[in-house]
């Protein structure tokens, strides 16, 4: 899947590292790494809706503002996409619950993630254990 | 709030702790030498703390700290000495510093006086000080004014007010608005009124209250008591009357010796024996760092340990010539950073008692305010916290505090009707609970009114009528945004300050609030603060592959090499036959064949015939000392109480309380299925 990122909601982009597994792990998220002497918890796409298990290794973590960070295998670039670009997510989607919108550009379909909405589901999932 | 300040708020937070412990130190009987420290210390303190507020345009504040610094000052030039109650005082003096820096860090206005609650014992203070060698005894400062009024006093009227308090005179103040086309003449017919019941002092300016017009006056007169009825007060005249000074304060030293009518100034006190300043060595404070420097030195440590990690397993996959020499140089390096690590932690930690001892001075001083005695204890000050929370706590503390003592504490009269003893208690407990500190704070009073606070949920729409909730659910309501049983706040409690607010200072930390309580039997407000590090001992064991540490608090028996056991077994300890379930069941982790290696577990502090249950392991690794880090909110595991970074990665640190529940659910689940 190819996302959108705001540069707005990064912290930065770090190497990959090995992932501490946490036994008994809450739904969404696979374990921690050790980022800047604390543990930053790492999420597991799989288990968003919509959600998809990433192909190979991923080769980087964008460590999101809210202490999040997120797997990734390459960075495209940046872009600054026009407003005639974007357009909603339907009700069906179920990305909906973290996308907040969808971006057509030369042929991508860019899903942009909504930190917010990610971290409500992250809380709702921890609520329904 | 302006995070360039950051630096500043951290130097000022360590400031106020070092003023608070000092503060401790004069409470306890020590040698002059120790005192006289602690009040240089303490002096120093203050001075700092004017000049940092100066510089940032702080005025109010960096005047309060500035008188502050001149009550220190006297102490330490040998002129007051240092009593219980002026210890007290001056305590209330810092903690109203440091409400007032809290107040400023949140972007609140300066008031105009931050010590406008202490400002009589103040002045008494200063009043009661042995004056300086060639000066006369001035008690002008004893008088409850501010300082602009005693500023206005002239040179006779200040040895008016030393002489008429020192023959025993209290002395009142007066104060009135008069109309300007008559003042001249109401303020003449009103001060020869006031002069037949006693000596005026003095005339002078005052404000003029809001909604009225006209000229103010304070007339100050010396007498037994002021008789409103024999002056001859027009409707809408008398602003106010109060009493300004009272001579019973003055103590009777100062009083001995003096014929009690002479206008002379009294003849210094016994000189006390200079105290000589101490030796270099007994001055030398413990090193403190603020925070924000012991954080960063934290990470750049942590980067080192990491680094030292990747050398480690590099020269693991790679031996080189060398052998074993390099691996065993590396596991010294680990064992030195980990000194290093404690010691930074030790920088950041501060016994709990710290926090108690804030409170301390402000429940005996609402109790004195409110006419409720109040019988304090403390449990758990040996326990330690983080110096960044207990700066952080302290005002949500006093605030809750507060509220036991002016909503839940009765007054004497209807406790001793309820058949409860005079005095109302409260009991304020601090423990660690897995990851958490958690205080417990208990009082004896009335209880959460629930009637009220249902129909006050109703009235806000956030209950419906004839839904009957639970007490729980009242509870919770109470700490709601914007939610106040009382119209207006009362003046102890208040403060613009509610509930909702302490809640949500307390969920900033990552902290939970939770509020229960009893009618006529008493309250207990529960905080529960996660602690982000600690040093843990624990017992190493693997499970599934994994390596946990389990903190010795709760290992009650270690048992190895025994026979093949299964979860749900029984097995013998001390006599005793108790349930065994495997780790990984607790964990949620793929089930072993069964085990040979047992922890028995028990509640922490319990007692020996409590909850326990025998924990099946893989293999007993032996014990450590970790150094724990928490774990974000979102990656919180069930049984798990943080981690600790080791070569070979993560080892979890397991909540012993929380494996307790999981096991005996899991224990549960067993026989359910049987």
């Amino acid at each position: 899947m190819d996302l959108l990122l705001a540069t707005l909601d990064l912290r930065e982009v770090v190497a990959s590292t090995a992932v501490a597994p946490l036994p008994g792990r809450p739904r969404g998220i696979e374990g921690v790494v050790f980022y800047q002497g604390e543990f930053l918890p790492v999420l597991a796409w799989k288990d968003l809706p919509g959600g998809s298990v990433p192909e190979g290794e991923a080769g980087a973590l964008a460590v999101l503002r809210p202490r999040l960070g997120l797997p990734i295998q390459r960075l495209f670039g940046t872009i600054d996409p026009p407003s005639e670009a974007w357009r909603e997510v339907d009700e069906q989607d179920p990305t909906a619950a973290w996308v907040s919108g969808i971006c057509t550009m030369e042929g991508l379909q860019l899903r942009a993630l909504d930190p917010a909405r990610l971290i409500a589901l992250l809380r709702r999932f921890r609520e329904d254990r | 709030m302006d995070h360039s300040f950051d630096d500043v708020w951290a130097e000022c937070e360590d400031l106020f702790q070092q003023a608070h412990e000092t503060l401790a130190t004069l409470k306890e009987p020590q040698s002059s030498h120790v005192v006289q420290a602690a009040i240089n210390a303490l002096f120093r303190t203050t001075h700092t703390l004017k000049g940092m507020a100066g510089m940032l345009g702080f005025h109010s504040f960096s005047r309060a700290a500035h008188r502050m610094e001149d009550i220190f000052d006297l102490m330490r030039k040998g002129r007051l000495r240092s009593t219980d109650s002026l210890v007290e005082t001056l305590e209330s003096g810092v903690l109203a510093l440091e409400a007032g820096m809290a107040d400023l860090r949140r972007g609140r206005p300066e008031p105009e006086d931050y010590l406008y609650a202490i400002r009589r014992e103040l002045g008494e203070l200063e009043a009661l000080a042995r004056p300086a060698q060639g000066g006369v005894q001035d008690l002008t400062s004893m008088l409850d004014l501010p300082a602009d009024a005693l500023k206005a006093l002239s040179e006779y009227e200040r040895t008016r007010v030393t002489a008429l308090l020192m023959s025993s005179l209290p002395i009142h103040g007066v104060a009135i608005c008069l109309d300007f086309a008559t003042f001249d003449e109401r303020l003449k017919a009103l001060s020869e009124a006031l002069g037949a019941q006693g000596e005026l002092i003095s005339t002078l300016p005052w404000d003029v209250p809001e909604g009225l017009d006209g000229l103010a006056f304070l007339l100050v007169v010396a007498c037994s008591t002021v008789d409103l009825g024999a002056l001859p007060l027009l409707g809408g005249e008398l602003i106010s009357t109060a009493l300004l000074a009272n001579p019973d304060r003055v103590p009777s030293a100062l009083k001995e010796g003096d014929s009690g009518q002479s206008a002379e100034a009294p003849a210094p006190v016994e000189e006390a024996p200079v105290v000589q300043a101490p030796p270099l060595a007994q001055e030398v404070e413990i090193l403190r760092l603020p925070a924000l420097r012991v954080e960063a030195l934290e990470a750049r440590l942590m980067a080192v340990g990491q680094l030292r990690d990747k050398a480690s397993q590099l020269l693991r996959r790679n031996p080189g010539p060398l052998g074993e020499h390099p691996i065993a140089l590396m596991t010294q390096m680990e064992e030195g950073l980990l000194e290093v690590q404690k010691s930074l932690l030790q920088m950041r930690m501060v016994k709990i008692e710290s926090l108690f001892s804030r409170i301390e001075p402000m429940v005996k001083s609402l109790s004195r305010d409110t006419g409720k005695p109040v019988k304090l204890t403390f449990n758990g000050g040996e326990l330690e916290l983080e110096r960044s929370l207990l700066g952080k706590l302290s005002e949500p503390f006093l605030h809750l505090v507060r509220n036991a003592i002016d909503h839940g504490l009765e007054p004497p009269s209807e406790r001793l009707a309820l058949g409860k003893s005079e005095s109302g208690s409260i009991r304020i407990t601090a423990s660690q609970r897995g990851r958490n500190l958690r205080f417990d704070i208990r009082d004896d009073g009335r209880g959460f009114n629930l009637e009220r606070i249902e129909s006050r949920g109703i009235e806000l729409g956030l209950l419906k009528r004839g839904q009957s909730p639970t007490p729980e659910r009242l509870h919770r309501l109470a700490l709601e945004p914007g939610f106040s049983t009382k119209d207006r706040a009362s003046q102890l409690s208040g403060r613009g300050v509610g509930m909702d607010v302490v809640r949500a200072e307390v969920e900033a930390l990552g902290g939970e609030l939770h509020l229960s309580s009893e009618a006529r039997r008493g309250s207990l407000i529960r905080l529960s603060i996660p602690l982000s590090r600690a040093v843990v001992s624990c017992l190493k064991v693997r499970c599934a592959g994994q390596v946990f540490g389990i903190p010795l608090g709760s290992v009650i028996r270690v048992q190895a090499g025994r026979p093949l056991r299964h979860g749900g077994d029984q097995v013998d300890v001390f006599g005793l036959s108790l349930p065994l379930e495997s780790l990984q069941a607790c964990l949620g982790l793929p089930e072993p064949d069964g085990q040979r290696s047992y922890v028995v577990l028990g509640q922490q502090g319990a007692a020996s015939r409590s909850v326990s249950v025998a924990l099946g392991v893989d293999e007993i690794l032996g014990r450590g000392e970790l150094l724990l880090r928490s774990l974000p909110e979102l990656a919180h595991a069930a049984g798990i109480m943080g981690g600790s970074a080791q070569e070979e990665g993560v080892l979890w640190v397991l909540d012993p309380e929380a494996v307790l529940g999981l096991a005996m659910d899991s224990l549960m689940r067993r026989v359910a299925r049987v």
